[in-house]
């Protein structure tokens, strides 16, 4: 029997492999980065929009309905290639010449190219805006009743917050926050369109290279369900832990 | 190992619809000719700003063909990287997209004979590009699966190239300094360029890295459309259509004049 | 230069070319995402109920099909669906209908967990309750546990629909002239606007969004 048309020359070959391995390790360097920023931010849009103040509650509310809605895909497009018309010329230079630091113990630290700086900007933007509404729901869980409790026994805020509120909080955000993070995995594909080197965009040029389409695809739809799945079990493992980024 | 097997029964189930198909008989049938062209490379392929429709060099060509089918033509917009997917998917007939022939391709489409005939070249800020050893260590924007990505990779390694969904963006990223010059058909390049508002900042690198031809890619193993689509391009030539056709994009008249130095039949 | 640029194109960027029998841009953004949102809906409530009340074996089938739609990104479900299956099925679906299976597909996945978890929450003792009415399993669904939980989950239908129009600009990937395609298409002829272009995109899906939204909270506010 010949070999279907479709499958073309066969599997592969090593290097080609090689590629997409190198391009899974890109997505999951940004999705963590992602996730680090987006987490912190996150922490500090949702004080804003628990706060009082009017001047803190409006403008973190205005950013996070911004996000929120409006499609990534247009996000990244507008930070990548708008950059250009929103930064100063010096600015933009100094953003795409390479800078290096020197690190101890003779490690060094590259600056990264331009589309990686776009892709974190924009992804951890939008993910934090999604990571503040979980914190927020995760914070409400917690009955009125039992601050008013802790407050009656003698607890200071913090000690209410810190005994009180987050073990709880965080019990309850865990599941949906590590759904965060697997969103930012996938989510990374998207910034193939502005030419970082991650799965999607390795998938396609391994496709272009060899045109073994289906072999490319397969095998980048797997490293993501390998990525996404292992990042549900590590997280769902961790019990009682602080979820990890 | 499960997947072989299950690979082997969605084979038998997809080969069947194939076999028997002849592609001119189907296009005859449904009186429609689909072809994969370029939106946003003129003068190949592009958005008309008055009418919104797709016209260009490449279209024209492709309208030759389907009047020689008698059948309508339809327009299936693409990328440099959707090319061939989007005809090994039997979503086009044809690709009318400045297709340029290669070894490597040939193993998944055919080629007509080449209606086209150009080389890599380069743009970058004006006196920045002038010869091919300095393209070391710069980071060049190229478009996704197109011969000239592949020909960097593998022939300047010290390059780091940059893919974009399309040439536009490529200079768009040129424009805000991520990347120092992008790559393309030379032909393109200069179409690109003159119609930018920006092009007294550019230039076109005064070197041309290849000699490349470019025809129409068809499904695999379709003699009698490969026939037809050849002899319609031969008749081009011979009525001198060929040449109306080239002057109209190219022309001296034109934004971005460029001598014709290759017929339809030069090459094979 | 904004008002310019939209005047020229606004027209495209609406409809696309509608008077040539091709819809595009929002309107077609708008078609793809009501047709793919009232299939992942119906999947979402077919597949949540199945995962219920279904046999072990195909809660078990369905748990990993719905996980491992999950684990996809949209990209790749989108690329499988338009360049893979006609080739090895050998069938070709139009661009149009293959995004809409696709965005239909992976959001029915989500909305079936949804739907699952909504049914889940309402106690033990309302399906106690029916069943000492004398009802069946099915008729206690039907007229006791859903109306609730319908309720309860409307928030997360409507969060996901708002993906699911977001999602849809996945489309320009494989070429459909849905919004962010056109704008796209409009920035490459216009090769220097990219901020006002991509600009004027993401307000057009900020108002779609935020306008679903509200109406969403109008709604679940009045089933109260």
């Amino acid at each position: 029997m010949t070999p279907p048309s479709w499958l073309g020359q066969g599997w592969l070959a090593p290097h080609y492999l090689g590629w997409l391995l190198h391009g899974a390790a890109m997505t999951a360097a940004l999705a963590l980065c992602v996730s680090l920023a987006a987490t912190l931010l996150g922490i500090l849009l949702c004080a804003a929009q628990d706060s009082p103040l009017r001047a803190l509650y409006w403008p973190a509310h205005l950013f996070c309905s911004l996000h929120r809605n409006t499609p990534l895909l247009v996000q990244v497009l507008l930070w990548y290639f708008g950059a250009g018309g929103l930064l100063p010329d010096v600015t933009m230079q100094w953003l795409n010449t390479p800078h290096q630091w020197a690190l101890p113990l003779g490690f060094s630290l590259d600056w990264p190219s331009f589309e990686w700086l776009a892709a974190w900007l924009a992804l951890s933007l939008y993910s934090a805006s999604f990571i503040s509404a979980e914190l927020a729901a995760g914070l409400n869980t917690v009955a009125r009743g039992q601050k008013l409790a802790a407050r009656a026994l003698g607890m200071s805020e913090w000690q209410i917050f810190r005994f009180i509120v987050l073990p709880q909080a965080l019990r309850v955000i865990r599941q949906p926050l590590l759904g965060q993070y697997t969103a930012v995995i996938k989510n990374t594909s998207l910034t193939m369109v502005i030419g970082v080197a991650e799965l999607s965009y390795t998938s396609r040029q391994v496709e272009s290279e060899t045109l073994l389409a289906f072999q490319a695809f397969a095998v980048a739809t797997l490293l993501y369900l390998l990525l996404v799945i292992g990042t549900q079990l590590a997280g769902s493992r961790q019990a009682n832990g602080a979820p990890d980024a | 190992m499960k997947t072989p097997s299950l690979l082997l029964a969605l084979t038998l189930l997809g080969t069947a619809g194939h076999a028997l198909a002849d592609r001119l008989d189907d296009i005859k049938k449904a009186g429609v000719l689909r072809v994969a062209a370029f939106d946003s490379n003129p003068p190949f392929g592009f958005l008309d700003a008055k009418t919104h429709q797709i016209s260009g060099l490449d279209v024209e060509v492709a309208q030759a063909i389907a009047s020689k089918l008698k059948v309508k033509l339809e327009l299936v917009p693409t990328n440099p990287a959707n090319r061939i997917p989007l005809l090994v998917a039997g979503k086009a007939d044809l690709v009318a997209a400045n297709f340029t022939v290669t070894e490597e391709r040939k193993k998944q489409v055919d080629f007509s004979l080449p209606y086209f005939a150009s080389g890599q070249q380069f743009i970058a800020r004006k006196g920045s590009l002038s010869k091919p050893e300095q393209l070391a260590g710069l980071r060049v924007g190229v478009d996704k699966g197109t011969t000239q990505e592949i020909y960097l990779r593998e022939k300047y390694s010290k390059t780091t190239v940059v893919a974009y969904d399309d040439t536009p963006l490529a200079f768009t990223a040129l424009r805000n300094g991520n990347v120092q010059a992008i790559s393309q058909d030379g032909s393109k390049l200069a179409a690109l360029l003159a119609n930018a508002p920006d092009k007294a900042k550019y230039e076109l690198a005064p070197f041309t890295l290849t000699r490349e031809y470019q025809a129409i890619g068809l499904p695999k193993g379709e003699a009698r459309l490969t026939k037809v689509v050849n002899e319609t391009l031969l008749e081009l030539e011979k009525s001198g259509q060929a040449h109306k056709i080239y002057d109209r994009w190219f022309g001296p008249g034109t934004k971005a004049p460029l001598p014709r130095d290759f017929k339809i039949g030069d090459a094979v | 230069m904004m008002l310019t640029l939209l005047q020229d194109n606004l027209d495209y960027l609406l409809w696309g070319n509608l008077a040539q029998g091709q819809p595009g841009g929002l309107l077609l953004t708008v078609g793809i995402s009501l047709a793919a949102g009232v299939l992942a809906t119906l999947g979402g409530l077919a597949g949540g109920i199945a995962l219920t009340m279904g046999s072990p074996r195909l809660k078990r089938s369905l748990t990993v099909l719905v996980q491992v739609l999950r684990a996809i990104p949209v990209l790749m479900l989108i690329f499988w669906c338009y360049f893979l299956l006609p080739i090895l099925f050998g069938i070709d679906i139009p661009g149009v209908l293959t995004v809409i299976a696709a965005l239909a597909l992976i959001n029915a996945a989500y909305l079936s967990q949804s739907v699952q978890a909504g049914i889940a929450a309402i106690g033990k003792g309302q399906w106690m309750a029916g069943a000492a009415l004398g009802m069946t399993r099915w008729q206690t669904l039907r007229h006791i546990i859903l109306p609730p939980a319908l309720r309860h989950m409307l928030p997360s239908f409507i969060n996901q629909w708002i993906t699911l129009l977001k999602d849809s600009s996945l489309a320009y990937v494989v070429g459909v002239a849905e919004f962010t395609f056109v704008a796209t298409q409009i920035n490459n002829r216009e090769q220097v606007y990219p901020l006002q272009v991509f600009g004027i995109v993401a307000i057009a899906y900020l108002l779609l969004c935020s306008g679903l939204e509200w109406s969403g909270r109008r709604l679940a506010g009045n089933s109260r």
